[in-house]
C-alpha cells in the first residue's frame, strides 16, 4: 500500500499531547468555564484520534462516530453552561473550590 | 508530499501552542479565544486526513456554534478576574503528576511497536474515491447508524429544554 506523506501514528502522538493538556486544564483550573473548555479540548484530541484511524482503515465509521461526539459536545456544553448560569445567578463565582452545597 | 509534512507541522504546533493558551491564559475571553484556533488548526488537519464534511463540521459546529454559547456565557455572566488561576497547593502538584501519568501512558500506547493484539498498526487502506464525502458520510449515516442518529435528535432536543430550564431566572 503507499505510505503516507505524515505517519498516522504523528497524528496519534498529537492526539496524546493535546489531551493531556486538556487533563491539566480540569486538574489545575479552578475557574469552571476553563474547565469546560479543556473537556472541549480532551474532546476534540480524541475526535482527532478517530479521524487519523478512519484514515487508516479506509472505512468512515470514525467520521460517523466523530459526528455523534460533536452532538453529545454540544448538548454537554449547552447543559454545562445552564448549571453554570444558574450556580453563578445564586453564588456570584464560578470558581469550583467555592461550590461545595452538599458539604455538611 | 513535503507539503503536506508542512502543512502537518504548521498546524500541530498552533494546535498545541493554542491549547497551552487556553489553559495557561489569566482572561478567560482570550482562552475562549485560544480554543477557535485550537478547533480551527484541527479542522485542517482533518481535511489532511481527507475528511472533509468532519472539516467543515468542525468549523460549523465547534468554532461557530459552542464557541458563541462559551462567549456568550462569558459576557452574560462578567466573570471577575481569578485572583490566582490555578488550584492551591497539594491539588495543583496533584494534578500536574496525574497528567504527566496520563501523557506516559497514551504516548507509550501510541508508541509501542506491537501494541494491542493485532501486533501493530495495519498497512494505510486504498482509499474509496467519495471518501469523507456528504454523500458518502450521509449514506452510511441514514443507513447504517439511522437509531443513533435518531436518537442523538432526541438527546439534542432534551439538551435544549434543560437548558432552557435550568437557566430560568425562577429556578435559580
Amino acid at each position: 500500500m503507499h505510505p503516507l506523506a505524515v505517519p498516522l501514528v504523528a497524528y496519534q502522538i498529537l492526539a496524546a499531547i493535546l489531551f493531556t493538556i486538556g487533563v491539566v486544564g480540569v486538574l489545575v483550573r479552578r475557574s469552571a468555564l476553563i474547565i469546560f473548555m479543556s473537556i472541549e479540548l480532551m474532546l476534540n484530541a480524541v475526535n482527532l484520534s478517530l479521524v487519523a484511524f478512519s484514515r487508516l482503515h479506509g472505512s468512515m465509521d470514525g467520521h460517523i462516530f466523530v459526528f455523534f461526539v460533536m452532538a453529545v459536545a454540544a448538548a454537554e456544553v449547552a447543559i454545562g453552561l445552564a448549571i453554570l448560569v444558574a450556580i453563578f445567578r445564586k453564588k456570584e463565582t464560578a470558581n469550583v473550590d467555592d461550590v461545595h452545597l452538599l458539604k455538611g | 508530499m513535503a507539503l503536506e509534512l508542512i502543512l502537518f507541522s504548521f498546524f500541530a504546533l498552533i494546535a498545541i501552542l493554542c491549547a497551552l493558551g487556553v489553559v495557561f491564559h489569566r482572561n478567560p475571553v482570550h482562552c475562549a479565544l485560544l480554543l477557535v484556533g485550537v478547533l480551527l488548526s484541527l479542522s485542517g488537519l482533518f481535511i489532511l486526513l481527507n475528511a472533509q464534511f468532519i472539516a467543515a463540521l468542525q468549523v460549523i459546529v465547534y468554532a461557530g456554534a459552542i464557541m458563541v454559547l462559551f462567549l456568550f456565557v462569558l459576557m452574560l455572566l462578567n466573570f471577575r478576574g481569578e485572583s490566582s488561576v490555578l488550584s492551591p497547593g497539594a491539588a495543583k502538584g496533584f494534578g500536574f503528576l496525574f497528567s504527566l501519568l496520563v501523557m506516559v501512558e497514551l504516548l507509550w500506547t501510541a508508541l509501542s511497536p506491537n501494541g494491542g493484539e493485532g501486533g501493530g498498526m495495519p498497512p494505510v487502506a486504498a482509499l474509496p474515491a467519495d471518501f469523507g464525502s456528504p454523500a458518502a458520510i450521509g449514506r452510511i449515516l441514514y443507513t447504517t447508524w439511522l437509531y443513533p442518529f435518531e436518537i442523538t435528535s432526541i438527546l439534542l432536543l432534551v439538551a435544549v429544554i434543560g437548558a432552557v430550564v435550568l437557566a430560568k431566572r425562577k429556578f435559580a
